[in-house]
């Protein structure tokens, strides 16, 4: 492999990770912001759930590359917007369920003693459901963000930019390196991404860790 | 004083959960309701915090239909302790005993203070106040419970089974502690349990109910002992009830003697001076120099102590319990009678030091005056088969 074309294109592989990071990240932050309410419905009236649930999963079987192109063609050209939507909606299949669990998963005493000492509807689950569902809607986020990323792939070789742009440029040109580079700036980022996600949910959820023998 | 108002809650299905439930709930008492399961208890109490809304029929605190105001603004003035305790996983120990003071507005330094004044109040060290729920014992999580019920020093308590779920030795320790604060608070507390002796040892009042929902008698824990209204009532209480019913009369009633009390220091003559000064007595109680009682000496192994010993040193049998006059109840005194290797009951002061001995005879006939009282209190007036009166509403 000829590796003297990385030192002269750094510029360029950074430049592509902030973008990919951008298109990547982003969906997830719109996916999340989509079903939070979405999954709080879900709870609420449990008969929305499998209509919602339903549709999500539903986007989930859209081929990406499907999604991507229609996008770029016909609604928001040749953009990361057309990235970013259909990446978002993709999460969707993920996180939608795992806030619904999370949400699920507060006992039901810590429900009622909640609404017993006197927390009104929209408190209860800003105060006490939210926070308890916090692990579990992680862990969803967590899975969003790494598919994300991967798929953000797919998105460059249809050139919306990221480090999809390097697979279809080195293999354009018959640069190995350029590819070889794209795919481990690719599970850095996975891996960096999932890592922070780790640390900040240790950080809002220090009532998880068992930490009996420190406390004592 | 909470007032139900004939209450009925009746279920969608048909079901009925609460059936004409009238009752009053006295200010600064223990009101219990125990019942078999499906008796409507904790419907009962659930429509005072209006976690249960009833189908027809009021519920009044200190008058006030509860109704009048929000569920949410009702609920921050009423304590509230569940048998599963609910603590918020999330929180700390500190904050979630300040959870109403922070629902209601108040400073964050004063809700903190006052939950470190709660936490030292039910026996928790407040070297705990960072910690999380998950890191505690049952036992200290029900008395979290218990302080995040009193953090806003709300008038009126609810308590559903708050102790069953902890085991017998820690459930004592726990009822114990909840009379002595309510002895400092006198809350009114409205407390459901279906243990029946939980009842009897907390209640002020107890109000029994029976599946279908009804309530079948209202009594204070004596009354209930001595007249149950019906054989349901009186099966639900179960075995020994005349037993128990001896723990609610003191027993300063029983006649004590002390004239077969020697001191520890004396010998074997002045030992048979003492008997010959009771007839028909063959038991010795000899006790320290503060009275207080070492052990039982018997006429016959008087014979076999050497002439120049002190009685101290003769072999003397175990006292067992001793009852404490002025507090203990005559329960406790038939206790120290059983035993006694004398088969004499052993009265003190708080001291410990002995004020005289109960024979089995003074015990009995301290029970007759109870039975008396309370039992059979017209027995001439009334058939032997005459079934007793029902206690109403007390």
């Amino acid at each position: 492999m000829e590796w003297q074309w990385l030192p002269g294109h750094l510029d360029d592989l950074a430049a592509a990770t902030v973008q990919h990071l951008q298109l990547s990240l982003l969906p997830v932050l719109l996916g999340l912001i989509i079903s939070l309410p979405l999954g709080i419905v879900s709870v609420r009236w449990r008969w929305t759930y499998p209509p919602i649930f339903g549709v999500a999963n539903l986007l989930y079987a859209v081929p990406s590359i499907a999604l991507f192109v229609f996008m770029s063609q016909y609604v928001t050209g040749l953009s990361v917007a057309s990235a970013i939507i259909p990446l978002a909606l993709f999460t969707l299949s993920v996180l939608v369920p795992n806030v619904v669990d999370g949400l699920k998963q507060v006992p039901d005493p810590v429900r009622q003693a909640a609404t017993a000492v006197g927390f009104g509807t929209l408190r209860r689950l800003m105060q006490v459901e939210l926070p308890i569902a916090v692990p579990v809607i992680v862990a969803g986020v967590r899975v969003a963000t790494v598919a994300s990323i991967s798929l953000g792939s797919v998105a460059g070789i249809m050139g919306l930019g990221g480090l999809g742009q390097l697979f279809q440029d080195g293999q354009q040109r018959d640069i190995p390196s350029e590819v070889f580079a794209g795919i481990v700036l690719t599970i850095v980022l996975a891996f960096v991404c999932d890592l922070i996600l780790v640390v900040v949910q240790r950080a809002l959820t220090p009532w998880t860790r068992a930490r009996k023998g420190a406390a004592a | 004083m909470i007032t139900f108002d004939h209450v009925t809650k009746r279920y969608p299905d048909g079901t009925v959960a609460l059936d004409d439930f009238t009752l009053d709930c006295a200010t600064g008492e223990i009101t219990v309701f125990v019942g078999t399961s499906g008796g409507g208890k904790t419907t009962a109490l659930r429509t005072i915090n209006r976690m249960v809304d009833p189908t027809s029929g009021r519920v009044l605190i200190d008058g006030q239909d509860v109704r009048d105001k929000s569920p949410a603004e009702l609920r921050r003035g009423i304590g509230y302790v569940i048998q599963q305790v609910g603590l918020f996983p999330h929180r700390t120990i500190r904050d979630n005993i300040a959870t109403v003071p922070y629902l209601l507005g108040w400073d964050k330094k004063k809700a903190r203070e006052t939950a470190m004044e709660l936490m030292a109040r039910v026996g928790l060290p407040t070297s705990m106040a960072k910690r999380y729920p998950f890191q505690l014992s049952g036992g200290q999580q029900q008395r979290v419970g218990v302080a995040r019920a009193l953090a806003a020093d709300p008038p009126v308590m609810l308590m559903d089974e708050p102790f069953s779920a902890v085991d017998p030795v820690v459930r004592a320790e726990l009822q114990q502690e909840f009379l002595r604060l309510q002895a400092e608070l006198h809350k009114t507390i409205v407390f459901v349990t279906h243990d029946v002796d939980e009842a009897i040892r907390l209640g002020d009042h107890i109000a029994v109910f029976r599946t279908g929902g009804t309530l079948v008698q209202h009594a204070t824990p004596a009354e209930l002992l001595a007249r149950p209204a019906d054989d349901f009532v009186a099966s639900f209480i179960g075995r020994d009830r005349g037993i128990r019913l001896l723990s609610f009369h003191n027993a300063d009633g029983i006649e004590l003697h002390d004239a077969a009390v020697v001191a520890g220091s004396a010998d074997r003559s002045a030992a048979r001076a003492a008997l010959a000064g009771v007839s028909g007595e063959p038991w010795l109680l000899v006790v320290d120099d503060a009275r207080r009682p070492i052990g039982w000496l018997s006429q016959d192994a008087l014979d076999s102590v050497p002439e120049t010993a002190e009685l101290r040193d003769a072999g003397l049998l175990p006292i067992g319990n001793t009852f404490t006059v002025g507090v203990d109840p005559l329960r406790s005194a038939l206790d120290s009678s059983v035993l006694s290797p004398s088969g004499r009951a052993v009265g003190v002061d708080a001291d410990g030091a002995v004020l005289g001995i109960a024979t089995q005879a003074d015990l009995a006939t301290a029970i007759r005056t109870v039975a008396a009282g309370d039992l059979h209190p017209h027995p001439l007036d009334r058939a032997p088969d005459e079934p007793a009166e029902p206690a109403g509403d007390a």
